[in-house]
């Protein structure tokens, strides 16, 4: 095993194995406690004011807090695959005066750099510590599978985690019920639909990417495998190291190839789902018959607004302002607007459809959207600081781009 | 040149949204009844101060109101009175048509074209050739019920 590094050696661009210092995180966290280290050291040592973390109520109910309390922060570590939430949303002017940090799946990390980009926080004083993620589960269904597939009491639950493309239990009695994944969704359950399909699983848009790829047998569940990708990276690991919160280590080739192996194994797995999820519908009549459809049950509630993370207007908005349900169209106003707005910019984290009363597949829709534009201007929005093409003042700032169909050229 | 007739096309005219940049498609259409240059009468002239005023919604509204199709006109590339503006009406217009595009409309119902203070024919020309266009392609999805 090679040596500890100390915390002046760390630097952009590093991969190293990291670990909380005191026993008590390690057991409360998942894979080491590391994301936990680092989030109480940064609160601890004053880098940052205050950090945004779940509170957790039950296995499948937590809620967004802003904390300077390191014992809430504790309180909070452990792995939450059954709550989706979008913690970027939350970070918004009247929330944000001082300095944040927060731990982020890829698609909170790319909903804070569309933010950003949309000036409604700004990126020094956020910290973003992010996660892999191979996929989040609706609390809803993680009770429906419990009861039916695992036939387990949902209230027995004290944890969950993936585990090489099984999704474990651990019950009360200290017991492990483990299910592939693959089998659940055979059944329409285990993850998200916006997950099985998402095209982002190490979130190399944040400021470290930490998560349990790569990690060695040996020292499954007490390491974390961390890349650190930015400036504002380094500071923050830094800080959790000569705090003396963890320790880290260089890792051995072995785990920086197996890490990447996991990503691709995964990203070829969404690739797959998302050209099956995705086949065009070629007629047009059709297409729209479809939309009008889904659409049918919409109650205009503007739930899948108020908490896409992505939309930075606010109470007054187009969609909403030029918007009336007397005027009975074909389609609703709101829609196509979202459709338009969504298409450079969504990030697909599904929450719009997490939230939706009447249960429309949002997500699925306004990707239909995003998925030809995304594509046709080489553009995946949150993965860098890109102006979105909307925003282009001139065609040709959007490179790679033909005339677009135009006429007139 | 007269058109095929069609089953449509007999009963039917489209309706056409038409919105003109005051500085020269505005005045283009002035040049093209100055000339007699003669055009059918299935445009909706909306004057705009630039081809960039057009916003999404006003296009998705004439469509949600019963227009078979947009035609966004604007003063030719580098001749915008305001410097740039119709740089971005490019930008947006090959958004809104991607996007209307994916919603299941034609691609000929929402269309852009250039045409200057000075050119009247080429006015005649454009409305003439939007109409047949859309004659071709019927009424839109999105017309509401009962309206013509």
């Amino acid at each position: 095993m090679s040596e500890l590094k100390v915390a002046a050696d760390i630097k952009v661009g590093d991969k190293l194995l990291g670990w909380a210092a005191s026993e008590d995180v390690r057991s409360r966290g998942a894979s080491g406690g590391l994301v936990t280290a680092v989030l109480a050291a940064a609160l601890e040592t004053g880098l940052v004011d205050r950090v945004l973390v779940l509170k957790k109520v039950s296995e499948f109910e937590a809620y967004p807090v802003f904390t300077s309390d390191v014992q809430e922060v504790l309180e909070s570590a452990g792995s939450m695959h059954s709550v989706p939430v979008n913690l970027a949303r939350y970070l918004k002017p009247e929330t944000c005066s001082g300095k944040t940090a927060l731990p982020a799946k890829p698609c909170d990390a790319r909903a804070v750099v569309e933010r950003v980009k949309r000036n409604v926080m700004s990126s020094e004083d956020t910290y973003v510590i992010g996660l892999n993620c191979g996929g989040t589960m609706h609390p809803e269904k993680v009770r429906k599978m419990l009861e039916t597939i695992y036939r387990l009491d949902p209230e027995e639950i004290a944890g969950e985690e993936i585990v090489k493309g099984k999704l474990v239990f651990f019950t009360k009695d200290g017991k492990e019920h483990a299910v592939p994944i693959d089998d659940l969704e055979a059944e329409d359950l285990g993850r998200r639909d916006s997950c099985r399909y998402c095209q982002v699983k190490i979130p190399t848009n944040a400021d470290l990417a930490c998560g349990n790829w790569g990690v060695p047998g040996d020292l499954a569940e007490k390491v974390t495998f961390v890349e650190v990708m930015t400036e504002k990276g380094v500071e923050l690991l830094r800080n959790t190291v000569s705090a003396g919160f963890a320790e880290v280590m260089q890792p051995d080739g072995k785990s920086i190839s197996a890490r990447e192996k996991v990503n691709k194994v995964m990203l070829g797995m969404s690739e797959k789902r998302k050209t099956e999820v995705f086949a065009p519908i070629e007629n047009g009549k059709e297409r729209f018959e479809y939309f009008r459809k889904e659409l049918e049950n919409c109650i205009h509630c503007g739930a899948c607004k108020a908490v896409c993370p992505v939309c930075t207007c606010g109470e007054d908005s187009k969609c909403t302002a030029y918007f009336s349900l007397a005027d009975s169209h074909k389609m609703s106003l709101f829609h196509m607007v979202r459709f338009l707005h969504l298409s450079d910019s969504c990030i697909g984290c599904g929450q719009c459809e997490d939230v939706c009363p009447a249960e429309i597949p949002l997500t699925r829709l306004y990707q239909r959207f995003a998925v030809p534009v995304q594509k046709e201007y080489r553009y995946l929005p949150g993965m860098s600081d890109r102006t979105p093409p909307f925003f282009a003042l001139k065609l040709e700032d959007n490179e790679d781009k033909e005339g677009g169909g135009c006429t007139c050229r | 040149m007269e058109p095929e007739k069609t089953e449509i096309s007999k009963s039917w005219e489209p309706r056409i949204v038409m919105f003109c940049c005051n500085w020269c498609s505005y005045a283009g259409a002035d040049g093209a009844g100055i000339g007699r240059f003669q055009q059918p009468a299935s445009m909706r002239i909306i004057r705009v101060m630039c081809s960039s005023r057009v916003d999404p919604v006003h296009v998705f509204s004439a469509f949600l109101e019963g227009a078979d199709a947009v035609l966004i006109t604007g003063c030719h590339l580098g001749d915008c009175h305001y410097i740039n503006g119709n740089e971005k009406t490019l930008v947006k217009f090959n958004f809104m048509r991607s996007m209307l595009k994916e919603l299941g409309l034609e691609e000929e119902r929402l269309q852009l074209n250039w045409i200057s203070a000075s050119e009247g024919e080429k006015f005649a020309e454009v409305v003439r050739m939007v109409t047949e266009q859309v004659r071709q392609l019927g009424p839109s999805v999105l017309k509401p019920e009962g309206v013509a």
